[in-house]
């Protein structure tokens, strides 16, 4: 009996989710931290969803956030023009980094010793996390604002892509080293550090370049505009979200679209695996994440395979009393609170 | 340096019927022998556009419960959560002796066993005529119902009141100074 995606919704937030990222693999598993315009941005256990806490302290939108390798720091930036460092454990926040317009993009580096900031004033900042009373070092060049800016050949570049350009420099001389030109607003980039890929989305292409040289490897064709794409770990499937509130899965090798699910209620605007590949996080204009298996049917995390045939005992019953509410809303409603109301395999088994 | 050379490798789905297709997942045949599944299901599936293949029945995956959502009154990050240290549960009762048993412990399991009468007793007070005695000397009786999770409300039945009859009601056990009833 083939088995179809059941994706996992994530709720808590009240209005569009911009921006999604997760944590390296830590001992207490991995984790995931949603950027969303309601300023509230959250953190949450990276295989099952379940919400940890919500990092209360900006005063405006919030368009990027960032989790270092350990999970132990977060970094999110704002429309309120800063950007904040927080102890992703206890929720407290550690620093405000003020900025002279709206912040859109932080990247901590592997150390978490520094965090790289850009964002509407066109300037590249980095903060030493060490040294709270120095200034950050300012990288100016972009002519538009820059929507996203990452640490790339082990800290000692930087990526970062405005409306048209995405541009690599050197961090030690703070100077451009080469750019790619689109005649297409890029929409998202994504850094794979094995393999030093870059995954750059603009229009209904999916680029793939060297993050070394920028050079082209190779690109697809979406059947809508994508707002951003991922490339699994072991690089042989990439997902990609966007115009169209559709996800798509790709062969990274041959091309072919292997899967598309329809699940989200609006724009997609941020996709991405988790460090082990086992799954991969959607964000939407409806405000939601979205959890979607890799592998569908495996068991991880709250999947759980079930034969037709087990004693489904642990297994949620489906909720009954609700005939005018779709289970699409029972699983908006119900999402708060623990009880399950997925259903079993339905009326297969006898 | 503009970008050059995009190789175009994407097949539709759609247009392939030859097989190529992993996973299609269309609703014409899911909706007629699946009468549970509506809305979401039918939604998490790709576009129809093979509606004239032979497209397998499929079972969504099952799954354990929801992720938990945000608790509504706090920011999170409970102390003791996640990131508690990762050691193994030691249970300290086990390792004590049964004759040198601590007081706290004999506390625990005098509570223990005093709540678990207090639960036996509403139990049994299910459907009995119970006569509660509320402020300013006020008694009321009712046919008792249930309690709540605290034990903060108590749904009764056929209340009697000094100006008449309830036929359902809520009393606020805040209220009620002690009640009665005959087992």
């Amino acid at each position: 009996m083939a088995m179809r995606q059941t994706p996992l919704t994530c709720s808590g937030h009240t209005r569009p989710v911009v921006d999604l990222a997760f944590s390296g693999i830590t001992p207490y598993g991995y984790f995931l931290i949603s950027a969303c315009k309601d300023g509230k941005p959250m953190l949450r256990q990276g295989d099952t969803g379940d919400w940890i806490g919500t990092f209360l302290g900006h005063k405006g939108a919030v368009w990027g956030a960032t989790l270092n390798k350990d999970a132990t720091k977060a970094a999110t930036a704002a429309a309120d023009f800063t950007a904040k460092v927080w102890d992703a454990v206890s929720g407290d926040e550690l620093r405000t980094l003020a900025h002279k317009h709206i912040v859109k993009t932080v990247d901590f580096t592997q150390d978490s010793n520094y965090l790289l900031t850009g964002g509407q004033d066109k300037l590249l900042r980095i903060y030493d996390l060490n040294k709270p009373e120095a200034e950050p070092k300012e990288i100016s060049g972009h002519t538009s604002g820059i929507k996203k800016a990452l640490w790339c050949s082990e800290d000692k570049q930087i990526l970062s892509a405005d409306d048209k350009t995405v541009r690599l420099w050197d961090h030690a001389t703070m100077t451009e080293v080469k750019s790619l030109n689109f005649n297409m607003s890029v929409s998202s980039m994504e850094y794979i550090p094995e393999g030093e890929i870059l995954v750059i989305t603009y229009g209904r292409s999916i680029a793939f370049h060297s993050a070394v040289s920028l050079d082209p490897i190779k690109s697809f064709e979406a059947p809508a505009t994508i707002n951003s794409a991922s490339l699994h770990p072991e690089k042989e499937f990439l997902v990609a979200g966007g115009e169209d509130f559709k996800l798509y899965k790709y062969d990274y090798n041959s091309g072919e679209e292997l899967e598309s699910y329809k699940g989200h209620f609006g724009p997609i605007h941020c996709v991405r695996f988790s460090p082990d590949g086992e799954l991969y996080a959607s964000g939407s204009e409806d405000g939601t994440l979205r959890l979607w298996q890799t592998v569908v049917g495996k068991t991880y995390g709250l999947w759980k395979c079930v034969l037709p045939e087990e004693d489904s005992g642990e297994l949620a019953k489906p909720k009954i009393g609700f005939p005018e509410t779709t289970e699409e809303e029972i699983e908006e409603i119900a999402s708060e609170n623990s009880d399950c109301i997925y259903p079993s395999a339905p009326d297969v088994k006898a | 340096m503009s970008h050059a050379g995009r190789v175009k490798r994407r097949e539709k789905a759609e247009n392939s019927p030859s097989g190529k297709i992993i996973n299609s997942h269309d609703n014409s045949s899911i909706g007629g022998s699946h009468p549970a599944l509506r809305g979401a299901e039918s939604l998490a599936q790709s576009e129809p556009g093979a509606k004239t293949m032979q497209t397998p029945v499929t079972i969504p995956v099952p799954v354990l419960r929801l992720p938990r959502g945000p608790d509504g009154f706090s920011r999170g990050f409970a102390p003791d959560g996640r990131r508690a240290p990762v050691r193994p549960e030691v249970p300290e009762i086990q390792e004590c002796p049964i004759a040198q048993e601590s007081p706290e412990f004999q506390e625990q399991r005098a509570r223990a066993a005093l709540r678990e009468r207090y639960l036996r007793s509403l139990l049994a007070m299910v459907g009995r005529q119970v006569s509660f005695t509320l402020h300013e000397g006020v008694r009321v009786a009712a046919h008792f119902g249930a309690t709540d999770l605290d034990v903060a409300n108590f749904y009764v039945s056929q209340l009697q009141t000094p100006i008449g009859v309830q036929a359902e009601a809520l009393l606020r056990c805040s209220d009620i100074i002690s009640y009665t009833f005959r087992p």
